[in-house]
């Protein structure tokens, strides 16, 4: 049975939408109260700021940069209207945010891939998605070149600045780049300004991966009259342990959605998106206090269209009688395809509860398809390759008495088989999903071997693949009482098969803001 | 070498080398690191060989070389001009490091 379109259609449309309320609460007042006598001008063009926009992070940043810098009088309270306001009608549309959506999210791990003349001027320093999730006026970013090299006025004189005529390159050639590459007025801000905003209050399903403990989905709730909109639902391990959550959810922008969230005790950050028409929110969840722990988010609205968001376990070992559970909304199953054979399919609230039978030397990916939507698992009996994801990470050295809490890096291994060219490594390789893996450490080079590296930077945990790095500070068993950083080989091995990645084990840092 | 005499370990090091014959594992930090930089490539992070043994480590060691010229101001708090008192309790790093704080106010949030 699915749903009629047209019934989906009207609960969209009910429910799905918001009038956007960006100046209800007195935002523009505040502003200049808070602003104005630095700032001259009028609510909506007080001088530097009506002329940026930025995500909620960007206006926390600059309001705490005008509080340390300038002793500027803010609440908390105060502070958290004015990101509001400022991400409401200065904002970043969701097409300018796609693409840098990962330092939002606080993903590790990733390499990023600006021009060369865009890292040399900004990225040596800062993330080039720092510069990336701002617009500016051309004036602006000129501006923003004399505030830098005003407030850290060296550099100048570092390298690949004393080597050249530094202002003026930056003047001549970065300013224009940058107001043509992140100009202030564009089609996709004058559209989204414009657009109806979707409502994230409703009932919402989804998967994610839990730090230590692995695949997960569940359900709850957003409800409300004023935000912080309340959160309440649950999470169901594979276990088919029942797990209450529950906490606070600001959407900034109209889609920029930061939950709060105890789960178990634990308390988690959600830096999710939603899509434009309220169908979807994703992004990534992590623990508050350590945000390198954490997973890809995904939920769906109940009540709209049919969607699949994945199935748990994603894989399972062949040759037994599997149960899985497919995650969705409005799934209403059609046919199985792939190397299992369909024992029993339920429906419950969070989608299709499946069993399958699977034969021994059973190796493949698993179509479960119904009307509009369609997802995969993956069955294995003897998997080709392993890779290590990320391939590459950081952690860093912390405690021990200090002010820095220690970092650490989690990995997972994905099982691939070689595809029908049966040689691993190309481009036809079928990937499985993440699998069970017992996880080692050896040192990445002759350097970190020589240094002992594996010895001395921190310890993996055999079996949930996260990393604790050692304590910070000098160590006077090391040479010349060299910190306890590290190069090492993070491996994977399940069956007879292994992957690596490697693993930068560094030091700490002091200046750690929502945007790095 | 024979005008020149060392004055610490690390000189004192450098001269069995050459004695050794062992002057290729030698690494002059003025050539690895270009003499310190503001820049992730090598970062404070990850040196130029991508890892970190050529890092200037005991990090504590150099810290207030950048703290107090402004080296690395993303990661470390330039006492110049954004954070002069980051390290007032701290005289010397390498003993005084527990007593340096993050600058980044823990209330504030989105």
């Amino acid at each position: 049975m699915r749903i009629p379109t047209m019934m989906a259609a009207a609960a969209l449309a009910v429910s799905a939408f918001i009038a956007p309320a960006s100046a209800e609460d007195g935002g523009a007042e505040l502003l200049v109260r808070l602003c104005g006598d630095c700032h001259s001008g009028k609510a909506d063009s007080l001088s530097r700021i009506d002329g940026q926009r930025k995500t909620p992070e960007g206006w926390l940043m600059t309001i705490v940069r005008m509080r340390l810098f300038h002793n500027v009088d803010v609440t908390t309270d105060e502070q958290q209207k004015l990101v509001r306001y400022l991400s409401d009608t200065q904002g970043l549309a969701p097409a300018e945010a796609a693409g840098y959506r990962y330092i939002l999210e606080r993903e590790p791990g990733v390499v990023e891939d600006f021009d060369q003349q865009m890292t040399e001027f900004c990225a040596r320093c800062h993330s080039g998605a720092r510069v990336a999730l701002q617009r500016r006026t051309e004036e602006e970013w000129a501006l923003h070149i004399d505030f830098h090299l005003g407030q850290w006025p060296t550099t100048e004189y570092q390298a690949l600045g004393r080597d050249r005529e530094w202002y003026k390159l930056a003047m001549t050639e970065i300013v224009p780049q940058l107001a043509e590459a992140y100009p202030f007025e564009t089609a996709a801000w004058t559209a989204w300004t414009a657009a109806r905003k979707p409502d994230a209050r409703g009932e919402w399903i989804f998967i994610t991966r839990l730090p230590g403990i692995g695949e997960t989905y569940g359900r709850f709730t957003v409800s409300g009259e004023a935000q912080p909109y309340t959160v309440i639902g649950s999470v169901v391990g594979q276990n088919g342990v029942w797990t209450p959550m529950q906490g606070k959810l600001h959407v900034y922008t109209g889609y920029e959605w930061r939950g709060s969230v105890n789960i178990g005790g634990e308390s988690f950050k959600q830096v999710l998106a939603m899509s434009a028409d309220g169908s979807v929110t994703s992004g990534r969840q992590f623990f508050t206090a350590e945000d390198a722990l954490g997973g890809r988010f995904t939920a769906a609205r109940v009540g709209g269209r049919p969607i699949a968001l994945g199935v748990v376990p994603s894989t399972v070992a062949a040759g037994r009688q599997a149960r899985v559970q497919v995650v969705g909304t409005n799934v209403r199953l059609s046919s199985i395809g792939g190397a299992v054979t369909p024992v029993n399919a339920g429906y419950n609230q969070y989608g299709v509860d499946l069993t399958v039978n699977t034969t021994a030397r059973a190796n493949g990916l698993v179509r479960v398809v119904g009307d509009g939507w369609n997802t995969t698992f993956g069955v294995y009996s003897a998997l080709d390759s392993i890779k290590v994801e990320p391939p590459f990470n950081i952690a860093r050295v912390g405690g021990g008495g200090g002010r820095t809490d220690k970092v650490k890096a989690m990995f997972q291994a994905v099982g691939y088989l070689a595809g029908p060219d049966g040689r691993s490594g190309t481009a036809d390789d079928i990937r499985i999903g993440e699998v069970p893996a017992r996880w080692s450490v050896e040192p990445f080079d002759e350097v970190a071997d020589e240094l002992e590296d594996v010895r001395y930077a921190g310890a993996i945990d055999g079996a949930t693949g996260i990393f604790t790095p050692a304590v910070a500070g000098p160590n006077p068993e090391r040479p010349f009482s060299t910190n306890n950083a590290g190069n090492l080989r993070i491996v994977a091995t399940t069956g007879g098969t292994s992957g690596s990645g490697q693993l930068i084990v560094t030091v700490q840092r002091w200046n750690d803001p929502p945007i790095r | 070498m024979k005008n020149l005499k060392p004055l610490n370990e690390k000189a004192e090091r450098v001269k069995r080398a050459a004695a050794e014959d062992k002057m290729d594992e030698v690494r002059a930090m003025q050539t690895i690191v270009a003499g310190c930089a503001a820049t992730l490539d090598p970062g404070w992070e990850v040196d130029p060989f991508g890892g970190v043994a050529a890092l200037c480590q005991p990090m504590e060691a150099d810290l207030y070389g950048c703290s107090d010229p402004c080296w690395w101001p993303a990661q470390v708090p330039d006492t110049i001009n954004s954070y002069p008192d980051w390290n007032a309790n701290a005289d010397g790093a390498a003993k005084d490091w527990r007593a340096l704080g993050t600058v980044f106010p823990k209330d504030s949030d989105v």
